[in-house]
This record gives C-alpha cells, structure tokens and sequence, in this order.
C-alpha cells in the first residue's frame, strides 16, 4: 500500500470523474473510502465501492502508468518517456489500454500505487491475477512491438485450447511501430525508419550493449 | 478495328523494369510510347505505401502496394485474404501459399495443385506502376559465361542464342541505368569479363558484421571441405564479397545514399534502392509517353498479314470488383509491341489471345509459350550465433554480400549451381509463419511460448522452458537472443521443363475483369533438389565453423519439403521463391525450340517483342533483373534500328 499522500490527495480531487468497478481488490476499496471521504466532505452524490477511470491528462495516473510499463518492459522509466517528449507514444498507449480494458487497467495501476518503490512487488502482484497478467502482457508487447495483442488472445496462445481460433494482432498505428523497443533492445532501428547514416552496418553498435535496460 | 485504336510508334504491356527501361529508350528518341498497366498508376509520393507497410499486420513483400491484399473488414487474420475472383487486376502474395491455402481458388490468385504430384510456385509479383522491382532486393549480378551455354559446356538443357559477349555493353548501360554499387575486382574473380577499364557506377556497398562472421567461418574451410563443395580448384579459398546492388553507396541519380533501413523489401523509404518508377518516371518527363493505369491488356490481335495489328484492353475504376461495376474496352495499334508483363502475364495474354478460332496460338508456333516456368528455388537455413558471440543482425541493407564461387564449376554437369545471400535480417521471414521476427521472440518470452525454438532452457539459460518474463530480464533475453541470429540463403539453379507450366484457368475461375487467371503446374527436378542438398552440405559446414546452433525447421506439413541424403544423414529440404520469374517464352536460334529470338523478337509475328526473365532459356543463378534490364536496351536498340528507323 502507497503512503503517498498526493496518492490519496490526486484520488480525492478527481473523484468527480468515477466509474463503478466490479472488482473488488484492496486498492480499490481504499478508492472507494476515499471517494465517500469526498462525498461527505463535498456533499456531491455517489456510490461506493468506486473506483476513478484512468485518465491520460492525470500527470499522477501518466507516471503511475510509465512506472508500470518501465517495470513490466525493463525499460528505464526516463526512456520509454523522457521528461521533453514530443513523441508521446505513451499517451497513445495509456488511452489505447484504458478504452480496452478500463476496469482491468485501473487494477494494474492500483498495484503501481501500492507499491511504487518496489518493482518486484509489482511484478508478483500482476503475476498473480490472469486478468491482470494478460494485460500486462500486451502491455508489454505495446512497447516493444507498437502493435496491440488482445489479453484474451494472448491467454488462448498460452494456453490454447483443442481447436484454437484463429487470432492475430494488429499494429497500433505508423507511429507506434516505430517507436517500438524491440528494435532498440536489438541494438537496431525499427525495419523501413533508420536515423542512421550509410555503412553503419559494418560497426558494431555504440554502446555495444544496450544502457537503457533497468526498469524503474 | 484497328482504325479506331489510337495509333503509336510502340505499344508496352506492364510498366515494370522491362517496360520502363524500354519507354524511357525509345522516347528519349522521339517515339511515341504508349504504356498499359494492369494496376495503379505511380503515386504522388511513396507516403501511402510506407503507410500500408508500417500498419500491415503481414509485412509481407506485397504488403505495401496494391490492391489491398484483405477484405476490407479485417487485415489482421489470414482467413480474411481477399477471394482474387473479386479483384480486378489481382496478383499472388506469399500469404496464400500456406499448406491450406495455395490449392484453394479462393485464396490464391494462382490457380495451383490441380495435378497430382504439384508442388507450389513460391514466387510472387506484383502489378502495380513499377512491377516486380517495387519490392525487389536490389541485386543486380550479371550473369557468368557458362550461364549462357549449359549445354555446351556441361551437356545440360540448351545453349542461349547469345553468350556473355553479346551482353557485356549492355549490361554496363543498365548497370547506369539501374545504379549500380560495385567493384570489378569482386566479380572478376568468377570469370566474368569486363571490358578493360570498365568501373561500376559507384562504389561497393559497405559488408556488414554478419558477412564478417561468415567470411571468417569460410576462411576456415579446409581443402577436403571445399572439394567436397564441388570447387573446381579447392586450393582456391570460397570467399564473401560484396554483391553488387542496384542501391546508392552514395549520391546517384538524384537519389541519396542508403541509411540501412534493412527494408529494401518489400519498400525502401529513401528510394535509395533503384525501383522502376524512377526509369518510367523519366520516360513519362519526356512528354513522348502516354501511360495507361489499371489498363489489362486482355487480347493481343494478329492480321491478316500476320503481324500484330492491335492490343485490346479493359480499364477499371477501383481494385475491387464492385456489383455492377463500368468498366470500359480500348485498343491501341502501333509499329512495334512489346509485352513486358512478366513470366506468368505475358503467357497469360498470349494464351488469352486467338488466332482466328485458335486460343492460344498467338506467337506459339512453338508450342511452348508458357512452358519452362523456372524459379531459383530458394533453400533458407538460420542458426543462432554462441553466447557473447552477438553479430548484430537488422542492420543494413536485408543483404550485402554473398558467397558467389559455386555458382559455376563441372558439378553443374551433375546438379544445380547456387549462390549464397548473407541475410543481414536475422530471422525476420524464416520464423513463425508470416508474422516475422523479432516480433515472434519477443512475444514468445513475453507470452511464455516458443514458436521462434528460442524459448527453452538449453538455448535461453533461463531456469525453465517456455518462459514468460516481466522487467530487465525479458529485455536483456532478447537483445541476447536477437542480436545472436543468422540467416543464410541459397538460390539454387533450376531445370528447365516444360511439364512447369502456366496455362488458362477454367473459364469457371476468373478476376474481377472475368478473365481467366494464371494455372500453375510446377515441381522442381533432381537435378535442383541436388543443389539443395549440397546447399544443406555447405550450410551444416558454415554453421559448424562459426559454432552456430542450426534451427531451420521444415514444417510436417509443408508442400514443398523432400527427403535429401546430406554425408549420410536423412534430411528433411524444402524451398521457397526468390521471387525470380523465368522461362515461359524462352529465346532461341530457331522457331521450332523457343518463342523468341535473341533480341526476345517473336517469331512467328515480327512485330511483337516479348520481353523479360520469361527470354531465359536456363536460369543460371544470378538474380533475373540485370540481365532483363540489358536484355530490354538491347532490344529497344533493335527496335529502333530496325522497326522504326
């Protein structure tokens, strides 16, 4: 559990903006307390327990998910979203998750907030729900490939049953695909966008192996 | 009829490197040029293309042009290949060569498998502004002397009309034409004689640190290892060096030099690598050509006289046949004509064509247009480089050097030739059907799978197999795995035989236009399945040499495997395309064993030229599109001094 107290501070400012979540976690409860908190501090109606959407113009909610993310990719937080970043892929990736799966993204931030300055607590606490594994997987999968892999899919190659469907993946936009990590933890560009100049090719990479590996 | 046709000085049939390089000739000299093309015309820019490409699910060679390869409700699952009953001017895609899909009509533009004992064609091609070479490698080798004459020197299949000598100018003016980034010294060493003093346009393309690894592995082989290769002179070492490629080492024809975007197929971003609609595009700037999109040719028309007298054709309006659609009949009538349409369309036309009541009978006294449909069968093996032995794959062009020193010796006397490309793309089209790496590790360690064979203990070092990671770890297994993968390639020579054929379709079986579509029948010879084997022998020895662990897979259910003896050991082969179109309206000395003269002038209507690799009467092993580009200047030269002086 977070001892943030802007943690607490950001959930009560933003609880106009809620959504009822069936899932019933420790996080959320504590969301929910809080949002009856506000309910009787402001007097405006609601209903517990609740829970608040993700919202990709909360500079709280955007850290919470870069810090995820840089957990899960093993990416350092400071590059998959550097302080200046006109790119923003992040906040194509942050809307993309919260539109698909919202009640599930909002668990996997939660588990952020509880445990914000302990990676592996993260990590184990995502492990152990499949909901909240499988999103993280394609979560993952954003990053480094800028295409979007269903959670559901993902638990069926997993674990495919007698006569598996066929599923697939679709790539989340020309952006994302360039943006994608696998390149870069291949020490490469993404195939068709290369910033380099010609015979790069015959010099090993500099650095010759990757610095930007380190999670949160 | 022919009254009504807009009259020209010379009619082409598809605008690829053929067609182009022809226009572009004869219009810088004034002629009237009209172009039909199948498909759509350049566009603006290649912005839409890099788009299509960027967002395919498949990235597949034909991913980025058109028409659309998918219905339009879902690009992202195979079973939603659009049925090429409803496109207009349809084409195949590897996408559809997949164990359940490529006998299927619905799927498959090609109609293939209707005989028992077919294999599949793996080749594809596209009919778009710009043919085949919008989605070409960019290798531009000229052919070696023995190439030209198998039969004499090797007792094999039959002789060329012409040999090297006839071609060496011409191919230095298409080696101008295209771009090309070379050095002399390189190419010599296999026997192929340049006119002294004679320099590629631009220098070499710089080797990649793959080709390093595999030059040093070479450098290992002993003399035994080499004899056993076949080398004619196993003293001599087997070396890599640079492939020359149609592709800017630096500045050329106003194109900048190559940055590497390891995407020359299917598209490069910078046109870095030449592609025909830089040559059609000059032929169209000299205000002498009229260019013709979504135009089929769909009958070539002979007089009376027994020349051709004009060229029938449908346009329409999108690529998808829509109910109830306009489309509109045309001719033209020129001079001269010329199909260009590549090894499969330009059969198909003929064959669509009639004389009198007689089908197929245009420019097929022979018998044997749409016979001898050849390929480089094309024998991909990968490997994984030793712990701490990364060699950097993804980086460069897809290919910068090869092995060329079995592309002739006395063992052709016996089986085919090969060359050998030095992927420097990883595993990027040999793994996990057609989604490609690194997409497929990644999502293996990401997702606890192992389609890519990388996920288990012994290769990965992690404490279990089909692991699924989270954090540093997946990030650091990757960049390890990935940057530790090689692909080799094997372009293996193939036999001439007229059973590998490209006939009409049952007229039940058509395109959105209602026109038949191609029918491939098709299997490779021993003596091509032994170049794979020996394939096999040399790939087993480089991997060995360079301690790399081999994972080429053949699938239990793939249609093109087959059982090869290599030193003793049952193994299973296959083969996929190169790409390499050749041999359906092949070029000889006289009109009884082939289609065309050497100048690719039909005999029997003098008048009509059927151009491109479909001329080839053997493959030899060097990539089609230098010696189709010579080829074209040759002819346009002909043409013009003697058709239309």
């Amino acid at each position: 559990m977070s001892d943030d107290p802007s943690d607490k501070r950001s959930l009560i400012v933003q609880n106009a903006n809620v959504r009822v979540t069936v899932t019933y976690t420790r996080r959320t409860l504590l969301a929910g307390a809080a949002a009856a908190t506000a309910v009787a501090t402001v007097g405006t109606l609601s209903t517990a327990p609740i829970a608040r959407a993700a919202d990709p113009n909360s500079a709280q909610d955007m850290t919470d998910f870069v810090k995820l993310s840089a957990v899960l990719t093993g990416i350092m937080e400071g590059r998959l979203a550097p302080a200046a970043d006109p790119i923003d892929i992040k906040r194509d990736y942050f809307k993309l998750v919260s539109e698909k799966r919202p009640a599930e993204f909002d668990k996997l931030l939660n588990i952020v907030r509880d445990n914000r300055n302990a990676p592996q607590a993260i990590i184990d606490n995502v492990q152990s729900d499949p909901d909240s594994k499988f999103l993280a997987r394609s979560i993952v999968l954003m990053w480094y490939l800028g295409a979007w892999y269903d959670p559901d899919d993902l638990k069926m190659l997993a674990e495919p049953p007698p006569s598996p469907p066929e599923v697939s993946h679709r790539v989340i936009s020309a952006k994302a695909y360039t943006q994608g990590w696998v390149w870069r933890v291949a020490q490469t560009h993404p195939m068709g966008s290369s910033d380099m100049q010609f015979g790069y090719w015959q010099r090993k990479p500099n650095p010759e192996r990757p610095d930007f590996i380190g999670g949160a | 009829m022919a009254d009504e046709c807009k009259r020209y000085d010379v009619a082409i049939v598809g605008s690829g490197v053929a067609g182009a390089l022809i226009a572009k000739y004869l219009a810088a000299r004034g002629k009237k040029v009209v172009i039909l093309e199948a498909g759509a015309k350049i566009p603006p820019n290649i912005n839409d293309y890099m788009q299509r490409f960027f967002t395919s699910t498949f990235k597949v060679p034909e991913s980025p042009y058109t028409p659309a390869l998918f219905s339009p409700e879902d690009s992202t699952l195979l079973s939603k290949l659009v049925d090429p009953a409803t496109v207009n001017a349809g084409r195949p895609t590897v996408l559809s060569l997949s164990p359940d899909k490529w006998k299927d009509p619905k799927k498959s533009y090609l109609v293939q498998g209707q005989k028992d004992g077919d294999q599949p064609f793996t080749s594809t091609y596209e009919r778009v502004a710009g043919g085949t070479c919008t989605h070409w490698l960019g290798t531009s080798l000229r052919f070696c002397v023995n190439d030209f004459k198998m039969k004499s020197s090797f007792g094999q299949f039959v002789d060329w009309p012409i040999g090297y000598s006839d071609l060496d100018r011409w191919y230095g003016q298409a080696e101008r034409e295209l771009g090309v980034a070379a050095d002399v010294r390189d190419q010599a060493g296999l026997g192929i004689p340049y006119a002294a003093g004679y320099a590629y346009p631009m220098p070499r393309i710089s080797p990649s640190l793959v080709d390093a690894g595999v030059a040093d592995a070479l450098a290992k082989f002993t003399e035994a290892e080499r004899a056993g290769l076949g080398m004619d002179d196993p003293k001599k070492p087997i070396r890599v060096i640079s492939t020359p490629a149609a592709r800017n080492s630096q500045p050329y024809g106003g194109r900048r030099a190559c940055a590497g975007n390891t995407n020359c197929i299917p598209i490069c971003p910078i046109q870095a690598k030449y592609d025909p609609t830089i040559t059609l595009n000059e032929a169209l700037d000299s205000g002498n050509v009229e260019f013709l999109d979504r135009a089929v040719a769909s009958e070539v028309v002979v007089g009376p006289n027994g020349r051709v007298s004009q060229i029938n054709y449908i346009r329409y309006q999108k690529d998808f046949k829509e109910p109830g659609q306009t489309t509109a009949t045309g001719c033209v009538s020129a001079t001269v004509y010329v199909i260009a349409a590549n090894s499969i369309e330009t059969p198909r036309l003929l064959l669509m064509s009639k004389i009198g009541d007689r089908e197929g009978a245009v420019a097929n006294s022979s018998g044997l247009v749409g016979k001898n449909l050849m390929d480089h069968p094309y024998y991909v093996v990968w490997a994984l480089m030793p712990q701490d032995r990364p060699i950097y794959p993804y980086r460069g062009p897809l290919s910068t050097s090869g092995i060329e020193d079995l592309r002739d010796g006395k063992f052709r006397c016996e089986r085919g030739a090969f060359r050998v490309d030095i992927g420097n793309e990883g595993w990027n089209f040999v793994v996990g059907g057609f989604g490609g790496d690194p997409n497929i590790t990644t999502r293996d360690f990401v997702n606890g799978m192992n389609a890519s064979g990388l996920n288990s203990k012994e290769i990965s070092g992690l404490d279990r197999d089909n692991a699924a990671l989270f954090g540093p770890q997946l990030a650091q297994t990757l960049n390890n795995l990935i940057s530790r993968q090689i692909r080799l390639g094997f372009l293996v020579e193939q036999a001439p035989d007229t059973s590998n054929s490209v006939t009409l379709s049952d007229p039940s079986i058509t395109d959105g236009l209602g026109l038949r579509r191609p029918q491939i029948s098709y299997r490779i010879s021993d003596y091509t399945r032994k170049g794979i084997v020996q394939s096999r022998k040399m790939s087993n020895l480089i991997f060995a040499k360079m301690g790399a662990k081999q994972f080429t897979k053949v699938l239990p259910d793939d249609p093109t495997r087959f059982e090869g003896d290599v030193d003793g050991e049952k193994v299973m082969l296959n083969f996929m395309g190169a790409g390499h179109l050749m041999g359906t309206h092949r070029m000889g000395s006289n009109a009884k064993d082939s289609v065309v003269d050497s100048f690719q002038r039909s005999w029997d209507h003098k008048n009509l030229f059927l151009v491109g690799s479909g001329t080839f009467p053997t493959t030899g092993t060097a990539n089609p599109t230098l010696t189709i580009a010579a080829l074209s200047l040759r002819t346009a030269d002909r043409i013009l001094r003697e058709d239309l002086k």
